[in-house]
Protein backbone atom coordinates (compact mmCIF):
# COMPACT_ATOMS: atom_id res chain seq x y z
CA UNK A 1 0.00 0.00 0.00
CA UNK A 2 2.60 2.74 1.23
CA UNK A 3 5.89 1.09 0.69
CA UNK A 4 6.54 1.56 4.08
CA UNK A 5 7.19 -2.19 4.78
CA UNK A 6 9.11 -3.18 1.38
CA UNK A 7 11.53 -0.21 2.89
CA UNK A 8 11.97 -1.57 6.40
CA UNK A 9 12.92 -4.94 5.08
CA UNK A 10 15.40 -3.19 3.62
CA UNK A 11 13.72 -4.38 -0.57
CA UNK A 12 13.59 -1.10 -2.03
CA UNK A 13 15.95 0.33 -4.63
CA UNK A 14 17.79 3.48 -3.30
CA UNK A 15 15.96 5.95 -5.21
CA UNK A 16 12.91 4.73 -4.03
CA UNK A 17 13.77 4.56 -0.89
CA UNK A 18 14.93 8.37 -0.89
CA UNK A 19 11.30 8.90 -2.12
CA UNK A 20 9.83 7.17 0.47
CA UNK A 21 12.21 9.07 2.97
CA UNK A 22 10.64 12.69 1.73
CA UNK A 23 7.12 10.70 1.67
CA UNK A 24 7.47 10.04 4.98
CA UNK A 25 8.47 13.89 6.11
CA UNK A 26 5.76 15.12 4.58
CA UNK A 27 2.86 12.58 4.85
CA UNK A 28 1.47 12.28 8.21
CA UNK A 29 -0.14 9.66 7.66
CA UNK A 30 2.38 7.49 6.55
CA UNK A 31 4.20 8.85 9.43
CA UNK A 32 1.44 6.56 11.68
CA UNK A 33 1.90 3.61 9.54
CA UNK A 34 5.32 3.72 10.59
CA UNK A 35 4.75 4.31 14.17
CA UNK A 36 2.16 1.43 14.28
CA UNK A 37 4.71 -1.13 12.42
CA UNK A 38 6.83 -0.75 15.36
CA UNK A 39 4.36 -0.59 17.44
CA UNK A 40 3.20 -4.19 16.44
CA UNK A 41 6.78 -5.28 16.15
CA UNK A 42 7.31 -4.14 19.85
CA UNK A 43 4.33 -6.09 20.96
CA UNK A 44 5.11 -9.50 19.45
CA UNK A 45 8.86 -9.19 21.08
CA UNK A 46 7.42 -7.81 24.47
CA UNK A 47 9.20 -4.62 24.11
CA UNK A 48 7.99 -1.70 26.56
CA UNK A 49 6.74 1.07 23.99
CA UNK A 50 9.01 3.96 23.34
CA UNK A 51 7.93 7.46 25.24
CA UNK A 52 5.80 9.79 23.63
CA UNK A 53 9.28 12.07 23.97
CA UNK A 54 10.77 9.86 22.07
CA UNK A 55 8.85 10.21 19.13
CA UNK A 56 8.48 14.03 19.39
CA UNK A 57 12.24 14.01 19.11
CA UNK A 58 12.60 11.24 16.60
CA UNK A 59 9.88 13.54 14.35
CA UNK A 60 12.13 16.57 15.18
CA UNK A 61 14.87 14.28 13.76
CA UNK A 62 13.10 13.63 10.74
CA UNK A 63 12.56 16.52 9.76
CA UNK A 64 16.22 17.80 9.57
CA UNK A 65 16.96 14.37 8.30
CA UNK A 66 18.84 13.94 4.95
CA UNK A 67 18.03 10.87 2.88
CA UNK A 68 19.20 7.53 4.66
CA UNK A 69 19.90 4.38 2.60
CA UNK A 70 19.53 1.51 4.33
CA UNK A 71 21.20 -1.59 3.65
CA UNK A 72 19.79 -4.63 2.02
CA UNK A 73 20.37 -7.30 4.83
CA UNK A 74 21.59 -10.67 3.63
CA UNK A 75 18.67 -13.02 4.95
CA UNK A 76 16.07 -10.18 4.00
CA UNK A 77 12.49 -12.22 4.92
CA UNK A 78 13.89 -13.37 8.65
CA UNK A 79 14.97 -9.85 9.43
CA UNK A 80 11.36 -8.69 8.64
CA UNK A 81 10.19 -8.72 12.34
CA UNK A 82 13.00 -6.92 13.44
CA UNK A 83 13.32 -4.41 10.94
CA UNK A 84 9.88 -3.08 12.15
CA UNK A 85 11.45 -1.75 15.55
CA UNK A 86 14.11 0.65 13.59
CA UNK A 87 12.36 3.63 14.37
CA UNK A 88 15.80 3.94 16.07
CA UNK A 89 17.77 4.22 12.22
CA UNK A 90 15.62 6.66 10.78
CA UNK A 91 17.24 8.92 13.47
CA UNK A 92 20.49 7.27 13.77
CA UNK A 93 23.64 6.28 12.29
CA UNK A 94 22.28 2.80 13.23
CA UNK A 95 21.75 2.23 9.88
CA UNK A 96 25.35 1.12 9.95
CA UNK A 97 24.14 -0.94 13.66
CA UNK A 98 21.49 -2.17 11.75
CA UNK A 99 22.66 -5.59 11.65
CA UNK A 100 24.23 -5.32 14.78
CA UNK A 101 21.41 -4.02 17.27
CA UNK A 102 18.62 -5.58 15.81
CA UNK A 103 20.33 -9.37 15.64
CA UNK A 104 21.31 -9.02 19.17
CA UNK A 105 18.35 -9.34 21.33
CA UNK A 106 20.89 -8.40 24.49
CA UNK A 107 20.87 -4.78 23.58
CA UNK A 108 19.76 -1.59 25.35
CA UNK A 109 17.63 -0.62 22.39
CA UNK A 110 16.66 2.75 24.13
CA UNK A 111 19.92 3.89 24.88
CA UNK A 112 20.52 3.54 21.46
CA UNK A 113 17.55 5.76 20.37
CA UNK A 114 18.82 8.25 22.53
CA UNK A 115 22.04 8.87 21.74
CA UNK A 116 23.23 7.59 18.27
CA UNK A 117 22.00 10.73 16.73
CA UNK A 118 23.79 10.87 12.87
CA UNK A 119 26.17 13.27 12.01
CA UNK A 120 26.06 13.64 8.60
CA UNK A 121 24.91 12.09 5.57
CA UNK A 122 28.44 11.09 5.04
CA UNK A 123 28.72 8.66 7.61
CA UNK A 124 26.22 6.22 5.80
CA UNK A 125 27.84 3.33 4.14
CA UNK A 126 26.34 1.76 1.27
CA UNK A 127 27.54 -1.66 2.72
CA UNK A 128 25.86 -3.61 5.93
CA UNK A 129 28.18 -2.95 8.37
CA UNK A 130 28.74 -4.45 12.32
CA UNK A 131 28.11 -1.67 14.79
CA UNK A 132 30.15 -2.76 18.12
CA UNK A 133 28.28 -2.47 21.17
CA UNK A 134 29.00 -2.50 24.71
CA UNK A 135 29.41 -6.19 26.60
CA UNK A 136 25.65 -6.74 28.00
CA UNK A 137 27.41 -9.15 30.73
CA UNK A 138 26.69 -12.43 28.57
CA UNK A 139 30.24 -12.37 27.58
CA UNK A 140 31.93 -12.84 30.77
CA UNK A 141 32.47 -16.26 30.99
CA UNK A 142 34.88 -15.96 27.70
CA UNK A 143 36.38 -13.22 28.82
CA UNK A 144 37.21 -14.55 32.47
CA UNK A 145 38.44 -17.92 30.34
CA UNK A 146 40.57 -16.05 27.94
CA UNK A 147 42.03 -13.57 30.94
CA UNK A 148 44.03 -16.46 32.17
CA UNK A 149 46.04 -17.46 29.09
CA UNK A 150 46.14 -12.75 27.98
CA UNK A 151 50.06 -12.09 28.79
CA UNK A 152 48.13 -8.90 30.45
CA UNK A 153 47.77 -10.92 33.31
CA UNK A 154 51.47 -11.76 34.03
CA UNK A 155 51.88 -8.31 33.27
CA UNK A 156 49.26 -6.76 35.60
CA UNK A 157 48.05 -9.66 37.63
CA UNK A 158 44.57 -9.86 38.68
CA UNK A 159 43.25 -6.03 37.66
CA UNK A 160 42.00 -6.79 34.04
CA UNK A 161 39.73 -9.63 35.17
CA UNK A 162 37.37 -7.09 36.34
CA UNK A 163 36.45 -7.42 32.16
CA UNK A 164 34.74 -9.96 33.33
CA UNK A 165 32.92 -9.34 35.91
CA UNK A 166 32.43 -5.02 35.34
CA UNK A 167 29.16 -5.62 33.67
CA UNK A 168 27.42 -7.91 35.24
CA UNK A 169 25.12 -6.21 36.75
CA UNK A 170 23.69 -4.26 33.15
CA UNK A 171 22.47 -7.53 32.49
CA UNK A 172 20.81 -7.53 35.88
CA UNK A 173 19.51 -4.15 35.89
CA UNK A 174 17.51 -4.80 32.46
CA UNK B 1 75.73 5.23 64.90
CA UNK B 2 74.48 2.56 62.34
CA UNK B 3 71.68 1.71 64.09
CA UNK B 4 70.38 5.30 64.55
CA UNK B 5 70.98 6.00 60.68
CA UNK B 6 68.38 2.75 59.80
CA UNK B 7 65.80 4.31 61.92
CA UNK B 8 66.36 7.14 59.52
CA UNK B 9 65.64 4.62 56.33
CA UNK B 10 62.22 4.96 56.18
CA UNK B 11 62.16 9.02 55.82
CA UNK B 12 64.86 8.67 53.31
CA UNK B 13 63.40 9.59 49.71
CA UNK B 14 62.92 7.97 46.37
CA UNK B 15 65.99 10.37 44.92
CA UNK B 16 68.37 8.41 47.28
CA UNK B 17 67.19 5.32 45.66
CA UNK B 18 68.04 5.96 42.09
CA UNK B 19 71.30 6.46 43.36
CA UNK B 20 71.59 2.88 42.96
CA UNK B 21 74.21 3.24 39.69
CA UNK B 22 77.01 3.83 42.33
CA UNK B 23 77.38 0.40 43.42
CA UNK B 24 80.13 -0.80 41.60
CA UNK B 25 81.97 1.88 42.91
CA UNK B 26 80.98 1.06 46.57
CA UNK B 27 81.30 -2.36 46.90
CA UNK B 28 85.09 -2.21 46.14
CA UNK B 29 86.01 -2.20 49.11
CA UNK B 30 84.91 1.74 50.97
CA UNK B 31 82.87 -0.48 53.51
CA UNK B 32 85.61 -1.98 55.08
CA UNK B 33 87.28 0.92 54.90
CA UNK B 34 85.45 2.10 57.80
CA UNK B 35 83.66 5.08 55.88
CA UNK B 36 80.22 4.23 56.89
CA UNK B 37 77.62 7.45 56.45
CA UNK B 38 73.75 7.14 56.45
CA UNK B 39 74.28 7.56 52.93
CA UNK B 40 76.14 4.56 51.86
CA UNK B 41 74.04 2.45 53.80
CA UNK B 42 70.90 3.61 51.91
CA UNK B 43 72.84 3.03 48.73
CA UNK B 44 73.62 -0.51 49.88
CA UNK B 45 70.12 -1.47 50.97
CA UNK B 46 68.40 0.17 47.58
CA UNK B 47 70.77 -1.42 45.01
CA UNK B 48 68.84 -3.54 42.74
CA UNK B 49 70.74 -6.32 40.67
CA UNK B 50 70.38 -4.20 37.54
CA UNK B 51 70.37 -0.05 38.30
CA UNK B 52 66.66 1.22 36.68
CA UNK B 53 68.53 3.88 35.13
CA UNK B 54 70.37 1.14 32.87
CA UNK B 55 66.79 -0.81 31.71
CA UNK B 56 65.59 -0.63 28.33
CA UNK B 57 61.78 -0.99 27.49
CA UNK B 58 61.67 -4.53 27.74
CA UNK B 59 63.99 -5.25 30.99
CA UNK B 60 60.90 -2.48 32.48
CA UNK B 61 58.15 -4.99 31.26
CA UNK B 62 60.09 -8.55 32.69
CA UNK B 63 60.54 -6.22 35.83
CA UNK B 64 56.42 -5.30 35.67
CA UNK B 65 55.92 -9.19 35.22
CA UNK B 66 57.94 -10.37 37.94
CA UNK B 67 56.94 -7.45 40.44
CA UNK B 68 53.36 -8.02 39.70
CA UNK B 69 54.01 -12.11 40.50
CA UNK B 70 56.25 -11.55 43.60
CA UNK B 71 55.41 -8.42 45.79
CA UNK B 72 52.65 -8.43 48.50
CA UNK B 73 50.76 -5.61 47.70
CA UNK B 74 47.20 -4.05 48.59
CA UNK B 75 45.40 -1.02 47.32
CA UNK B 76 42.79 0.68 45.54
CA UNK B 77 42.37 0.81 41.82
CA UNK B 78 40.08 2.13 38.85
CA UNK B 79 38.83 0.81 36.05
CA UNK B 80 38.30 3.34 32.90
CA UNK B 81 36.42 2.42 29.80
CA UNK B 82 34.18 4.18 27.22
CA UNK B 83 32.13 7.05 30.03
CA UNK B 84 32.64 4.39 32.84
CA UNK B 85 34.63 4.28 36.09
CA UNK B 86 34.40 1.50 38.45
CA UNK B 87 36.60 1.63 41.75
CA UNK B 88 37.83 -2.06 43.64
CA UNK B 89 40.34 -3.44 45.92
CA UNK B 90 43.20 -5.28 45.11
CA UNK B 91 45.76 -7.32 47.20
CA UNK B 92 48.39 -9.72 46.30
CA UNK B 93 49.88 -12.08 48.44
CA UNK B 94 52.84 -14.39 48.50
CA UNK B 95 53.10 -17.30 51.39
CA UNK B 96 56.28 -18.33 52.64
CA UNK B 97 56.20 -21.77 50.02
CA UNK B 98 55.92 -19.14 47.05
CA UNK B 99 52.46 -19.69 46.73
CA UNK B 100 50.06 -16.70 44.88
CA UNK B 101 47.06 -15.18 46.47
CA UNK B 102 44.90 -12.48 45.00
CA UNK B 103 41.61 -10.71 45.53
CA UNK B 104 39.95 -8.26 43.81
CA UNK B 105 36.70 -6.94 44.95
CA UNK B 106 34.78 -4.26 43.52
CA UNK B 107 33.65 -1.28 44.96
CA UNK B 108 30.78 0.70 42.99
CA UNK B 109 27.54 -1.34 42.18
CA UNK B 110 26.54 -5.01 43.61
CA UNK B 111 29.82 -7.20 45.17
CA UNK B 112 31.96 -8.92 42.96
CA UNK B 113 34.65 -10.73 44.21
CA UNK B 114 37.77 -12.40 41.92
CA UNK B 115 39.76 -14.44 44.12
CA UNK B 116 43.05 -16.05 42.72
CA UNK B 117 44.66 -19.04 44.05
CA UNK B 118 47.46 -21.32 42.73
CA UNK B 119 45.12 -23.52 40.88
CA UNK B 120 41.98 -21.87 40.21
CA UNK B 121 40.33 -18.41 39.77
CA UNK B 122 36.87 -17.70 41.37
CA UNK B 123 34.45 -15.12 40.73
CA UNK B 124 32.00 -14.66 43.35
CA UNK B 125 28.55 -12.86 41.86
CA UNK B 126 26.64 -12.19 45.11
CA UNK B 127 23.77 -10.74 43.64
CA UNK B 128 22.94 -13.56 41.54
CA UNK B 129 24.31 -16.10 44.05
CA UNK B 130 26.59 -17.62 41.34
CA UNK B 131 30.20 -18.41 41.78
CA UNK B 132 32.29 -19.24 38.46
CA UNK B 133 35.45 -21.06 38.56
CA UNK B 134 37.94 -20.94 36.52
CA UNK B 135 40.70 -23.76 36.79
CA UNK B 136 43.70 -22.33 36.18
CA UNK B 137 45.91 -24.07 33.45
CA UNK B 138 48.72 -26.62 34.26
CA UNK B 139 50.61 -25.36 31.38
CA UNK B 140 50.87 -21.64 33.22
CA UNK B 141 53.59 -19.21 31.51
CA UNK B 142 56.62 -18.31 33.41
CA UNK B 143 56.35 -14.32 33.49
CA UNK B 144 57.13 -13.51 30.03
CA UNK B 145 59.44 -15.93 28.40
CA UNK B 146 62.12 -15.08 25.72
CA UNK B 147 60.12 -15.77 23.04
CA UNK B 148 57.05 -13.87 24.28
CA UNK B 149 59.54 -10.87 24.37
CA UNK B 150 60.83 -11.15 21.18
CA UNK B 151 57.23 -10.95 19.96
CA UNK B 152 56.93 -7.69 21.66
CA UNK B 153 59.90 -6.32 20.13
CA UNK B 154 59.26 -7.38 17.19
CA UNK B 155 55.31 -6.20 16.91
CA UNK B 156 55.94 -3.00 18.91
CA UNK B 157 58.20 -0.47 19.30
CA UNK B 158 59.53 0.08 23.24
CA UNK B 159 60.33 3.32 24.49
CA UNK B 160 61.66 4.17 28.17
CA UNK B 161 59.69 7.52 28.32
CA UNK B 162 59.25 9.94 31.38
CA UNK B 163 58.94 9.31 34.58
CA UNK B 164 55.65 10.05 36.38
CA UNK B 165 53.30 9.64 39.48
CA UNK B 166 50.47 7.61 40.05
CA UNK B 167 49.10 7.15 43.60
CA UNK B 168 51.63 8.73 45.23
CA UNK B 169 54.26 7.18 44.35
CA UNK B 170 57.17 7.98 41.49
CA UNK B 171 57.08 5.71 38.27
CA UNK B 172 58.79 4.99 34.86
CA UNK B 173 56.62 5.40 32.00
CA UNK B 174 56.91 2.91 29.29
CA UNK B 175 55.58 2.99 25.90
CA UNK B 176 54.70 0.45 23.63
CA UNK B 177 53.79 1.90 19.86
CA UNK B 178 51.98 -0.97 17.81
CA UNK B 179 54.24 -1.07 14.64
CA UNK B 180 51.09 -1.79 12.32
CA UNK B 181 47.12 -1.60 12.79
CA UNK B 182 46.13 -4.96 14.06
CA UNK B 183 47.47 -3.80 17.44
CA UNK B 184 46.41 -1.35 19.75
CA UNK B 185 48.92 0.91 21.72
CA UNK B 186 49.95 0.43 25.40
CA UNK B 187 51.38 2.68 28.36
CA UNK B 188 52.54 1.36 31.43
CA UNK B 189 53.73 3.58 34.56
CA UNK B 190 55.98 1.18 36.50
CA UNK B 191 57.16 1.96 40.24
CA UNK B 192 60.25 3.25 40.09
CA UNK B 193 62.00 1.04 42.93
CA UNK B 194 60.22 -2.23 42.63
CA UNK B 195 58.36 -1.84 38.93
CA UNK B 196 55.16 -2.95 40.00
CA UNK B 197 52.67 -1.67 36.97
CA UNK B 198 50.89 1.30 38.79
CA UNK B 199 49.14 2.09 35.72
CA UNK B 200 48.49 0.47 32.41
CA UNK B 201 46.71 2.05 29.34
CA UNK B 202 45.03 0.82 25.73
CA UNK B 203 45.10 3.40 22.90
CA UNK B 204 42.98 2.91 19.90
CA UNK B 205 44.36 3.37 16.14
CA UNK B 206 43.49 6.63 16.51
CA UNK B 207 45.91 7.04 19.80
CA UNK B 208 42.04 7.73 21.93
CA UNK B 209 42.21 6.14 24.94
CA UNK B 210 40.13 2.32 24.99
CA UNK B 211 40.80 1.54 28.83
CA UNK B 212 42.78 2.50 31.93
CA UNK B 213 43.63 0.56 35.15
CA UNK B 214 45.38 3.15 37.41
CA UNK B 215 46.14 2.67 41.56
CA UNK B 216 45.22 5.89 43.57
CA UNK B 217 46.42 4.44 46.47
CA UNK B 218 48.96 1.20 46.88
CA UNK B 219 51.04 0.00 50.18
CA UNK B 220 54.00 -2.51 48.53
CA UNK B 221 55.59 -5.00 50.83
CA UNK B 222 53.38 -6.06 53.96
CA UNK B 223 53.03 -9.60 55.66
CA UNK B 224 51.04 -12.66 53.71
CA UNK B 225 47.75 -12.08 55.15
CA UNK B 226 45.44 -15.10 54.10
CA UNK B 227 42.38 -13.29 55.39
CA UNK B 228 42.90 -10.69 53.00
CA UNK B 229 42.48 -12.34 49.61
CA UNK B 230 40.04 -15.04 50.97
CA UNK B 231 36.72 -14.10 49.51
CA UNK B 232 33.60 -13.29 52.42
CA UNK B 233 31.83 -15.35 50.92
CA UNK B 234 33.47 -18.42 51.46
CA UNK B 235 30.92 -19.77 53.19
CA UNK B 236 27.80 -18.57 52.37
CA UNK B 237 28.63 -19.52 48.87
CA UNK B 238 28.37 -22.93 49.46
CA UNK B 239 24.27 -23.14 48.70
CA UNK B 240 24.98 -20.86 45.74
CA UNK B 241 25.15 -22.04 42.03
CA UNK B 242 28.64 -23.13 41.43
CA UNK B 243 29.76 -22.86 37.14
CA UNK B 244 32.40 -24.74 36.27
CA UNK B 245 34.85 -24.56 33.78
CA UNK B 246 37.03 -27.51 32.98
CA UNK B 247 40.12 -27.84 30.88
CA UNK B 248 41.33 -31.62 29.65
CA UNK B 249 44.51 -30.83 30.85
CA UNK B 250 47.66 -32.81 29.12
CA UNK B 251 50.78 -32.52 28.57
CA UNK B 252 50.62 -32.36 24.47
CA UNK B 253 47.81 -29.15 23.11
CA UNK B 254 44.82 -30.94 22.11
CA UNK B 255 44.43 -30.54 17.97
CA UNK B 256 40.68 -29.14 17.73
CA UNK B 257 41.04 -30.17 14.20
CA UNK B 258 40.46 -25.98 13.53
CA UNK B 259 43.42 -23.56 11.16
CA UNK B 260 43.52 -20.17 10.65
CA UNK B 261 44.23 -19.85 6.76
CA UNK B 262 45.73 -15.57 7.15
CA UNK B 263 46.69 -15.53 10.93
CA UNK B 264 47.25 -12.17 11.43
CA UNK B 265 50.95 -10.99 11.13
CA UNK B 266 53.01 -11.46 13.94
CA UNK B 267 50.45 -13.46 16.10
CA UNK B 268 51.30 -16.80 16.97
CA UNK B 269 49.45 -19.78 18.92
CA UNK B 270 50.35 -20.09 22.50
CA UNK B 271 47.92 -23.02 23.55
CA UNK B 272 44.88 -25.15 21.86
CA UNK B 273 42.59 -27.06 24.29
CA UNK B 274 39.22 -28.57 24.52
CA UNK B 275 37.53 -27.07 27.39
CA UNK B 276 34.51 -26.31 29.01
CA UNK B 277 32.93 -23.15 29.73
CA UNK B 278 30.93 -21.92 32.77
CA UNK B 279 27.53 -21.98 32.49
CA UNK B 280 27.71 -24.09 28.89
CA UNK B 281 27.30 -27.84 28.59
CA UNK B 282 28.99 -28.47 25.09
CA UNK B 283 32.78 -29.20 24.90
CA UNK B 284 34.68 -26.55 23.62
CA UNK B 285 37.78 -25.43 21.49
CA UNK B 286 39.76 -22.91 22.82
CA UNK B 287 42.91 -21.52 20.90
CA UNK B 288 44.99 -18.66 21.94
CA UNK B 289 46.96 -17.04 19.96
CA UNK B 290 49.83 -13.58 21.05
CA UNK B 291 51.69 -11.13 19.44
CA UNK B 292 53.68 -11.50 22.64
CA UNK B 293 51.51 -8.39 24.59
CA UNK B 294 47.82 -9.03 23.40
CA UNK B 295 45.95 -12.44 23.21
CA UNK B 296 43.34 -13.74 21.05
CA UNK B 297 41.03 -16.26 22.50
CA UNK B 298 38.74 -18.55 20.15
CA UNK B 299 36.28 -20.23 21.13
CA UNK B 300 34.44 -23.06 18.86
CA UNK B 301 31.27 -24.66 19.97
CA UNK B 302 28.36 -26.52 18.35
CA UNK B 303 25.91 -24.14 16.98
CA UNK B 304 23.10 -23.37 19.56
CA UNK B 305 19.52 -24.52 18.50
CA UNK B 306 18.66 -20.99 17.72
CA UNK B 307 21.15 -19.79 15.09
CA UNK B 308 22.61 -16.63 16.42
CA UNK B 309 23.44 -13.97 13.52
CA UNK B 310 27.15 -12.05 13.51
CA UNK B 311 27.68 -9.41 15.98
CA UNK B 312 30.30 -7.76 17.59
CA UNK B 313 30.77 -6.32 20.97
CA UNK B 314 33.40 -4.79 23.37
CA UNK B 315 34.72 -4.02 26.59
CA UNK B 316 37.03 -1.56 27.59
CA UNK B 317 39.86 -2.76 25.30
CA UNK B 318 39.01 -6.32 24.33
CA UNK B 319 36.51 -6.76 21.50
CA UNK B 320 34.62 -9.84 20.41
CA UNK B 321 33.01 -11.25 17.34
CA UNK B 322 30.42 -13.88 17.27
CA UNK B 323 30.14 -15.80 14.17
CA UNK B 324 28.26 -19.27 13.55
CA UNK B 325 30.43 -21.20 10.86
CA UNK B 326 28.80 -24.16 9.52
CA UNK B 327 27.01 -25.81 12.19
CA UNK B 328 29.70 -24.25 14.83
CA UNK B 329 29.09 -20.99 16.90
CA UNK B 330 32.83 -19.04 16.39
CA UNK B 331 33.47 -16.51 19.54
CA UNK B 332 36.65 -14.97 19.03
CA UNK B 333 37.90 -11.83 21.71
CA UNK B 334 41.02 -10.29 22.51
CA UNK B 335 42.74 -7.19 23.21
CA UNK B 336 43.21 -5.98 20.13
CA UNK B 337 41.46 -3.78 17.08
CA UNK B 338 38.01 -5.32 15.86
CA UNK B 339 39.45 -5.46 12.50
CA UNK B 340 42.04 -8.52 14.09
CA UNK B 341 39.83 -10.53 15.99
CA UNK B 342 37.24 -10.01 12.55
CA UNK B 343 40.25 -11.58 10.52
CA UNK B 344 40.78 -14.27 12.60
CA UNK B 345 36.85 -15.15 13.00
CA UNK B 346 36.33 -14.86 9.25
CA UNK B 347 39.86 -16.95 8.57
CA UNK B 348 38.84 -19.95 10.37
CA UNK B 349 38.58 -23.15 8.99
CA UNK B 350 37.61 -27.00 9.60
CA UNK B 351 40.64 -29.04 8.17
CA UNK B 352 37.78 -31.65 8.52
CA UNK B 353 39.39 -35.51 7.79
CA UNK B 354 42.69 -34.77 8.88
CA UNK B 355 41.61 -33.63 12.18
CA UNK B 356 42.84 -36.12 15.17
Amino acid sequence: MNKISEWMDGELAAHETRLQVERVKQDVELRQCWDTFHLIGDVLRGEPALSQDFERRLATRLAGEPSVLAPRPPAVRRFATYALSAAASLSAVAVVGWLAFFNNPLVPQPEVAQSQIAPSPAAIPVEPQLASVPNDGTMNEYLIAHQEFSPSTEIQGLAPYIRGVSSSRQVKDR
Amino acid sequence: MVLRRWRELPRMSAPCRREGGDRRRLLSGRIASGVKTARLIVLLVFATPVPAAELDGIGWLTKMASASRRLNYSGIFVYQYADRVETSRIAHFVNPAGGEFEKLETLDGPVREVIRTNDQVSCYLPDTKTVIVEPRSTRRFPALFPEQLSGVSDNYTVIVAAMDRVAGLDCQVIVLEPKDRLRYGHQFCAEAASGLPLRARTFSEKNRPLESFAFTEVRIGGHFSRDQVRSRYAAKSRTWKVDHSSLVLSDVPADTGWTLTQQPAGFRKLTELKRSIAGRTAMVSHIVYSDGLAAISVFIEPLPKARPVNSLSHQGAVNIYVRPVADHLVTVLGETPAATVMQVANSLEFRGGRAR
